[in-house]
């Protein structure tokens, strides 16, 4: 075995016997990028299996820090990461490392909106991509990355779980003229938006902190992804399963639902009308909710760096502050209510201790300034 | 009439008595719905929007093929088909 050699195809001797794969497959998942969205129990599933499968860009996107109750399903992370604060994307960044140096890993660390999707997927400074994961945890995000996949022409692998339930659909979207490989190869396939008009609203889902999430059902539904995205990235389109699949774990039902008509039939304002509703920002809150937790997320406030060091001087008054080159963390007490406040340097917030957006608002307003 | 199953998502079963199906009487889609609305009024008022609309947020599987490439709720129904009602899944 060549285990100095940088290039050495030998790691995927196992994968190369495949069918559809071989040395030619092999090479071409090596030149190819994956945008994963979001890295927690999907994201970080995903990309460990497409990071081993030696896909070789994975650009990973997450906003948020590694938590204790993340470790029960979230396979990239562990003790170490917990106790240093780092950021998810950073921590994949050097799992990945260390699984698979031939992999290069781009972490960045935004939330991901209207603002820059665009720019992460297909314009900006990583290219294009050739596929987006999905590694989220809300709707709003997946319509977004839904009408990025369609209006840029990039497959997008859909996949949700709560509970013991969760689905997976891969789309190979109808593009504006319609000249994509997998349009001539007449495997183009329905949008997200073409299935689900619309996102649930507030309330009417279990989230992860009502209802919990299995942690081997999060890696089911992720490794479906991951078997959608190989195909795909291979191109192998017509083995691609056109069916939204949908499984329970616990009452043992798997089901395969027949989607293929709906773009024919259907009316979809996204890859039918090709108007993208959610990157024009027509839906965007300046402020979030965090499934899973008594928290919600500002948005950033502009382009400005923030300067650590004066806002934890200013902090340390009111309580415990700890930093580090991605984020700042205090504890504050407030009306004799306990927040914990954590800045990200590009302005982004998350206060815990409330659900409530107007009390975070209030609360960031008042100790970093508005 | 004929009874089919209707499978319940997990996120509405608090709904409908914790069950995960029921047995309905009807013969087509709409007149099963009605009927599942009689019985667990609740669980109706989370799938319609207003008496002829489902929430655009819920599909509706008749064996696995979506009612909206059928003939929508006037879809015609017998004995031991399976309607599934299927919330779109947000988390992960
Ligand atoms: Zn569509």
């Amino acid at each position: 075995m060549d285990n100095d050699n940088p290039h050495s195809l030998d790691r995927y001797h196992r994968q190369m016997l495949l069918p559809g794969f071989g040395e030619q497959g092999q090479k071409r998942l090596a030149a190819s990028t994956a945008l994963i969205i979001g890295c927690g129990a999907l994201g970080t599933v995903a990309a460990n299996m497409l990071a081993r499968a030696g896909v070789g860009h994975l650009i990973i996107v997450d906003r948020d820090f590694i938590e204790l109750t993340n470790l029960q399903r979230q396979v990239l992370f562990d003790e170490r990461d917990v106790a240093d604060s780092l950021p998810k994307a950073e921590a994949a960044r050097r799992k990945i490392a260390q699984i698979n140096s031939q992999v290069r890993v781009t972490p960045v660390i935004e939330d991901v909106n209207h603002t820059n999707i665009e720019r992460l997927a297909a314009t900006g400074e990583y290219g294009r991509a050739d596929i987006i994961v999905d590694g989220l945890d809300n709707f709003e995000t997946r319509f977004l990355a839904n009408e990025v996949a369609v209006k840029h022409g990039i497959p997008y692998v859909y996949g949700g779980a709560v509970g013991t339930v969760g689905m997976s659909y891969a789309i190979l979207p109808h593009t504006e003229h319609g000249d994509s490989p997998w349009e001539k190869a007449g495997r183009a396939t329905p949008c997200l938006r073409c299935i689900f008009e619309q996102a649930p609203p507030p309330g009417m889902n279990p989230t992860c902190d009502t209802a919990g999430v299995l942690g081997p059902l999060v890696s089911i539904v992720a490794n479906y992804e991951v078997v959608e995205a190989l195909k795909i990235l291979l191109g192998h389109y017509d083995a691609v399963n056109p069916a939204l699949l949908s499984i329970d774990t616990w009452a043992n039902t798997t089901r395969r639902l027949k989607v293929a008509r709906a773009y024919e039939v259907g009316e979809c304002t996204c890859c039918k009308k090709r108007s993208f509703e959610w990157i024009e920002g027509r839906y965007s809150a300046g402020t979030t909710t965090l499934c899973g937790r008594d928290a919600v997320q500002l948005s950033a406030t502009g382009e400005n760096r923030l300067n650590f060091e004066q806002i934890a001087d200013r902090l340390r008054a009111h309580g415990e502050v700890k930093l580090n080159n991605f984020m700042l963390r205090a504890q504050i007490t407030d009306v004799n209510e306990p927040f914990e406040l954590t800045l990200f340097n590009d302005g982004r917030a998350i206060i815990k201790g409330t659900k409530q957006p107007a009390r975070a608002r209030g609360i960031y307003a008042k100790y970093i300034g508005a | 009439m004929s009874a089919i199953t209707v499978q319940i998502p997990t996120a509405l079963r608090s709904q409908a008595d914790g069950q995960e199906s029921l047995q309905i009487e009807g013969d087509s889609v709409r007149q099963v719905l009605s009927n599942v609305c009689q019985q667990y009024p609740d669980l109706g008022k989370r799938l319609f929007k207003s008496d002829n609309e489902i929430n655009r947020f819920i599909n509706l599987y008749l064996n696995d093929e979506d009612i909206r490439f059928l003939d929508q709720l006037d879809t015609q129904v017998k004995p031991g088909d399976e309607l599934a009602i299927v919330p779109a899944i947000a988390g992960g």
